[in-house]
């Protein structure tokens, strides 16, 4: 948090007026269209961002509710067949003094996917309303989710894994749920959402916020 | 910094709102379209739900338990909860879409669950899986229904297992086990389900199935019977047990024959009757049901033992049923007086009354009644000669008095009574016992028993016991004589005394001699003429004792009887009198003296005297022989004599009777020898004299 000092002094492309080709990084004065150097249309697509962000947000987030409510795993044995949701799962766990691997469970698979849907929409509204964050604090915020984000996916593998290992026929089989499926697809809208994120955002707006509105 | 480009105005694109939106937005309203997609699917997937009311749910569990048609999944409870009341438990099914319309009025809906019986194990999946819910429903779309009531038993007929329909129903000593199976020839081709008990209590009825093919071995004329259980007896084979099986041994079992063969379709539901074993089953064919017996009772004045349970009840001699149960009943009798009655229910087979038509207890009390009013009446008669017990006899009494028999629901008609005949049998009996009792056996028994006693006094007595040995004493003596010397030496002296003869025989035929014994022994043959015409008169006397024979054996058994027992007695008077005991001994005396003289002959001398007298004789004969020449003749009438003898003796023989004539024409021929005799001793003396003819 060595950057939060700094704050007053950075000033943002948006500032000096100018804008840079996406793809061959030339920075060209606010307003061309078109680079001048490798051709490639320019654009302003702060808003386009953030739609995309909240867009696979949603997507993200609608996965997830499957994702908890129908089994994550079917294992069966000779005698019956099991089918756990996760936090049904985690549960059972702690029901057998397993607490350890609850808690890990709970992290992974709960506590990290809602934090991260809760991270992306605090910077996604953060870049438009008033934050009593730092920009430093955020970018870091986001950095972290970009970072954990990905980790998520544990509990996927986990399920890939067992289910690939443990097939002995009739007498045990686990068997991914249709959770796994949703979970998946959720932790990985959440992955998109969070790159869908345009970090300039954060400085963008903490310097129209910092200085008067030129435009508006 | 001089590259700094110029400060720019930017300008925000305003373009249109589609062209501000972004095109990811597409991903969230796809999710957003497939899962309302998901969610309108599987609502219009989901089946409608039905409620079944079992008795108990035991292992019904929500979301788990399935109900499945032909074992396969076609439904899963949702919900089970009691009825109001608490009475029932309904489990809330929800049905496949596809299976619904099938499952119509004509459903039925059974728990399965895990059962060990004598026959092996079912449902033995439900163990680990838990139990299920089976239905049954046809391939027939009708009317629809969302209450069902389910079954407590697995029905008999299903999947896979359908066959005929039957009713069956026990016969007095047959029996019918709950869920047992029914077999033909040891395999099992049917089963029985739960079975009822009638409503008057008197026979038990239940469904039963024969599966296809099996149910064409069904006919109207099948019997069943029943094989559970096992039979023990000893016979002269040894002992023997019989059991089908010993699945029908522990869980009971029938099994059927059709024992005439009978080409008829036997409809769903018939009724057929279970019998005790599978001779009672085959006589069943002859008669008709058993099963519906009419009861009556008779009320005698006369308290007599010997009438049990079960006793036979006859009409005309033939047995159409039997006494149900005695008791006694206060009545009034005969007389007006209150008293104990004898009062016995029968029980008859309307089957034995030989109806033709209306074989029902109805129509045997139709036919009963009638017959009361023309005079039947029930008595009681001993069941046997011997035998102290009773039966009960239906008969026609003449001018009997009328009898007006009562009707009614819960009445048992009375059947009136006549006299008894009890008494009647017990008195010829004992008529017969009595005269056998007085004949006079002991009496015959008594004389007999003396009669023995006698004879082994007289057999035992020593004097009788000597007597062998008097009689070897004798021999003894007659062997003595015989082997002695003078004995041996007589046929010599016999022989010269013939030849002697021979010439004094030759001498008397020159002396006209000859001529004299011819005459004398023509009158010897006369004499033997004379024994023969009586010996003639033997076969009279034969005849007359024939007839007294054929007389003694007219003579009635009584007098025989009584004769025989005077005969015997005065029999044994005659051995008991001292006479008759000294009989023996006189006998023994008399052998004595005979023994005495014997031996006196033999001191005596005798056989040396009659040495001498034959050697005179032939010395008389030697004189003879000189004085006869022809004696041919003599010899040759002699040999006709002899002859004419021999017949004598033959038709003595025959008549086996001493004849006084033959005696003494016997002692005439023994006088006619002692003449000779004297005529030879003369001739001795005097040889000459028979030469001069003096």
């Amino acid at each position: 948090m060595g950057l939060a000092g700094d704050t007053q002094e950075i000033l943002s492309a948006k500032d000096i007026g100018v804008i840079a080709c996406t793809r061959c990084t030339r920075a060209w004065p606010a307003g061309t269209t078109t680079c001048g150097r490798c051709g490639a249309s320019i654009k302003l697509n702060n808003n386009k961002s953030l739609q995309r962000v909240w867009a696979l947000w949603l997507a993200g987030l609608m996965c997830y509710v499957p994702a908890n409510m129908y089994p994550m795993l079917q294992t069966r044995t000779l005698l019956q067949v099991q089918q756990d949701t996760i936090v049904g799962g985690a549960i059972e766990l702690v029901h057998h003094d397993a607490i350890g691997i609850a808690v890990v469970i709970l992290l992974a698979s709960v506590v990290i996917p809602l934090g991260k849907f809760i991270a992306i929409a605090f910077l996604a509204i953060s870049v438009t309303k008033r934050s009593s964050m730092s920009n430093h604090q955020r970018q870091l915020l986001f950095e972290i989710v970009e970072a954990i984000g990905r980790w998520s996916m544990i509990d996927i593998f986990v399920v890939a894994i067992m289910s690939s290992l443990v097939q002995l026929d009739t007498l045990a089989a686990i068997n991914p749920g249709i959770a796994s499926l949703f979970f998946a697809l959720s932790v990985i809208f959440t992955m998109l959402s969070a790159q869908a994120f345009d970090t300039k955002m954060i400085w963008d707006t903490s310097h129209e916020r910092q200085g008067t509105t030129e435009h508006d | 910094m001089t590259d700094t480009p110029t400060t720019v105005t930017i300008e925000p694109v305003r373009g249109s709102l589609l062209s501000r939106l972004s095109v990811v937005w597409i991903v969230p309203l796809l999710a957003l379209v497939i899962a309302l997609g998901v969610a309108w699917k599987s609502y219009s997937d989901r089946g409608p739900l039905i409620s079944i009311e079992f008795e108990n749910g035991a292992g019904i569990a929500k979301r788990e338990t399935e109900l499945r048609y032909r074992d396969i999944a076609v439904g899963v409870v949702e919900d089970v909860k009691f009825s109001e009341g608490l009475e029932t438990v309904i489990a809330l099914v929800r049905l496949e879409k596809n299976v619904a319309p099938y499952v119509d009025s004509a459903s039925s809906f059974w728990v399965v669950r895990p059962e060990l019986s004598a026959r092996g194990v079912t449902g033995l999946d439900t163990v680990l899986s838990g139990v299920y819910i089976e239905g049954s429903w046809d391939s027939d779309i009708s009317d629809a229904q969302d209450h069902f009531t389910g079954l407590s038993d697995a029905p008999l007929s299903r999947h896979g297992k359908e066959g005929l329909e039957i009713t069956l129903r026990t016969t007095p000593g047959g029996s019918i086990t709950d869920d047992s199976s029914i077999s033909f020839r040891g395999i099992e081709v049917g089963r029985v389900g739960t079975a009822t008990i009638s409503e008057q209590g008197n026979f038990a009825t239940a469904k039963a199935i024969i599966y296809h093919p099996h149910s064409r071995l069904i006919s109207p004329s099948t019997r069943f019977w029943d094989t559970s259980g096992f039979t023990f007896s000893v016979g002269p084979s040894g002992a023997e047990i019989d059991f089908s099986s010993v699945a029908t041994l522990i869980g009971g079992g029938l099994t059927f024959d059709t024992f005439v063969s009978e080409s008829g379709v036997v409809r769903e539901g018939a009724e057929f009757d279970v019998y005790e074993d599978e001779t009672s089953a085959r006589n069943s064919l002859f008669n008709a049901s058993e099963v519906e017996v009419l009861e009556m009772r008779v009320v005698f004045d006369e308290s007599v033992s010997g009438l049990a349970v079960d006793a036979p009840v006859e009409l005309n001699g033939l047995r159409i049923g039997k006494v149900r149960s005695v008791s006694g009943i206060v009545g009034q009798d005969a007389t007006g007086a209150r008293r104990v009655l004898l009062n016995a229910v029968l029980s008859i087979q309307p089957a034995r009354l030989g109806l033709q038509q209306n074989v029902t207890p109805e129509g045997a009390l139709t036919f009963l009644t009638d017959r009361i009013n023309e005079g039947l009446r029930a008595r009681l008669v001993s069941a046997g000669l011997l035998s102290a017990g009773l039966k009960i006899e239906l008969v026609q009494v003449e001018n009997a008095p009328p009898y007006e028999a009562e009707f009614g629901p819960g009445i048992v008609p009375v059947i009136p009574t006549t006299k008894s005949q009890i008494s009647d049998a017990t008195a010829t009996v004992e008529g017969v016992v009595n005269r056998i009792n007085n004949l006079p056996i002991e009496a015959l028994m008594f004389s007999a028993i003396r009669l023995l006693n006698s004879s082994e006094a007289l057999i035992s007595d020593t004097d009788l016991r000597e007597t062998p040995q008097d009689l070897r004493a004798l021999l003894n003596d007659v062997r003595g004589i015989v082997a002695s010397q003078d004995m041996q030496n007589i046929p010599v002296t016999l022989n010269a005394t013939i030849s002697r003869f021979e010439t004094l025989l030759a001498q008397l035929e020159d002396g006209q001699m000859a001529s004299k014994l011819v005459t004398a022994l023509d009158a010897a043959a006369k004499a033997a003429d004379g024994v023969n015409t009586s010996v003639e008169g033997v076969p009279a006397l034969i005849s007359q004792l024939q007839a007294v024979a054929a007389k003694a054996e007219s003579l009635p058994l009584a007098d025989l009887t009584t004769q025989l027992t005077a005969l015997t007695s005065s029999a044994d008077q005659i051995l008991g009198t001292e006479a008759a005991r000294k009989l023996p001994a006189d006998l023994g005396a008399a052998l004595n003296e005979l023994n005495e003289t014997l031996a006196e002959l033999r001191k005596g001398g005798a056989v040396t005297n009659i040495n001498a007298t034959l050697d005179s004789t032939r010395k008389a004969a030697d004189a003879v022989a000189v004085a006869t020449q022809d004696l041919p003749t003599l010899v040759g009438r002699i040999q006709r004599v002899l002859t004419q003898a021999s017949a004598t003796i033959e038709g003595y023989n025959k008549g086996d009777v001493i004849s006084r004539d033959a005696q003494a024409a016997l002692r005439d021929i023994s006088q006619a020898a002692d003449a000779m005799t004297s005529l030879a001793r003369m001739l001795e003396r005097n040889p000459d004299s028979l030469i001069r003819g003096r």
